[in-house]
């Protein structure tokens, strides 16, 4: 998996750029969008389906979002999250419905992306963390995306 | 670039944490797609999914909560149809989806997602007739909130969730795996549709009241904990959602 993180880290310079360009009050969850889709680049050439939907907002600095999904046994899922304020550095981690960490061991932060990887072990109720450690805005945007083989 | 690293976290990361704490922050669920269902049921063994392919083109409604569960439906059938790899199907559904987004007012987002499912279809291309259905129901969906329809909206995945868990009872019937039942295990996704239809009490259609006391039914026997699903309890379901299925294709 390093070699796509490499990949999606080089992509991310010209979108970077890109929503760098924009006035900064523009900036909106469609763009923390466009860098956790960008984060799922890489994994759809290794046969994941990623998800039109998504979830968004903003959150202050050290906060937290948990987010509910259904799982199923059999399929692996890899969520991507993404931020479109470069200094900020988040994290997305998985629990299953009795609060115990689910996820593999290849999952991965680096800066205003992270990924976390889960092969469930039932089919039930899961919990996706987001957190926003550091950023240098009071409110930062964040998407997370999903995709499942 | 090269030189950076991937942050390993395991370490730092809690290993448990308490769920309850986090009741006030909890997102709402994203609705699985039908197909993320039929992928782990694929993995199980051999699914005949010829068999369930439905493509007839139904009844027509004027009333928008039963286009809405219909237009899920009929979505759901799309991913059915490219399971089963038959191609003059998914056109038909793939007409079906644009007909049933005019009647709801938002066939102008769907046009050229409809395009595309017969163009991937006529190609045999399965994996985009999988994405373009994906982003049919999220445009639809979108088009929807867009307008402050987000009811409909939901009715759009209950009609898709439905018509997955219909088939899906259906397959595990015929071939009883505790694996394919435990797929069923959906409590918390069979409440978040509860509660959205506890909130429509202006769509007075018999076909939501009657989906309403099914799911009521269906709640006690997917809701066991740690319990597996029975056999019974798998042709129960099959029963309810095929009935509950039937009443949301044709007329009262």
């Amino acid at each position: 998996m390093n070699a796509s993180v490499k990949a999606l880290l080089r992509g991310s310079c010209w979108l970077a750029l890109l929503v760098v360009l924009r006035p900064a009050g523009l900036a909106s969850v469609d763009d923390a969008q466009s860098f956790a889709l960008q984060a799922a680049e890489p994994y759809v050439k290794e046969g994941f389906q990623v998800r039109e939907d998504y979830w968004g907002g903003d959150l202050g600095a050290g906060d937290k979002k948990a987010v509910r999904q259904q799982l199923f046994k059999g399929n692996e899922y890899w969520f991507w999250l993404g931020t479109e304020v470069e200094r900020a550095k988040i994290s997305v981690h998985i629990y299953d419905s009795d609060g115990k960490l689910a996820e593999q061991p290849d999952s991965w932060e680096k800066g205003h992306f992270a990924a976390a990887h889960v092969i469930p072990n039932t089919t039930g109720s899961y919990f996706i963390i987001v957190n926003i450690e550091e950023s240098p805005e009071e409110r930062t945007h964040w998407a997370l995306v999903y995709g499942f083989r | 670039m090269s030189s950076l690293t991937l942050c390993a976290h395991g370490a730092q990361v809690p290993q448990h944490i308490d769920i309850k704490q986090l009741s006030k922050k909890v997102e709402d669920v994203v609705v699985p797609l039908p197909n993320e269902i039929f992928g782990a049921l694929n993995k199980l063994g051999v699914v005949n999914w010829k068999e369930h392919v439905r493509s007839d083109r139904g009844t027509n409604f004027t009333e928008r909560p039963r286009i809405a569960l219909l237009l899920g439906t009929v979505i759901a059938d799309g991913f059915i149809a490219v399971q089963a790899e038959d191609a003059p199907a998914v056109k038909e559904i793939g007409q079906r989806v644009l007909a049933l987004s005019k009647g709801i007012g938002v066939g102008n987002s769907i046009t050229p997602h409809a395009k595309a499912i017969i163009e991937a279809a006529d190609k045999r291309d399965w994996d985009s007739v999988r994405q373009e259905l994906d982003r049919t129901q999220n445009s639809v969906q979108q088009a929807m909130n867009e307008v402050h329809d987000e009811k409909l909206s939901q009715l759009v995945s209950l009609g898709g969730w439905l018509r997955g868990t219909e088939v899906l009872t259906s397959v595990v019937t015929k071939r009883f795996s505790v694996d394919g039942a435990e797929l069923l295990h959906q409590p918390d996704l069979l409440s978040y549709f509860q509660t959205r239809l506890q909130a429509m009490p202006e769509f007075n259609v018999p076909i939501i009241h009657e989906i309403e006391v099914g799911l009521v039914k269906v709640k006690p026997l997917i809701d066991v904990g740690n319990a597996r699903i029975p056999p019974e309890a798998v042709k129960k379901i099959n029963e309810i959602t095929t009935r509950l299925g039937d009443g949301i294709v044709t007329r009262d």
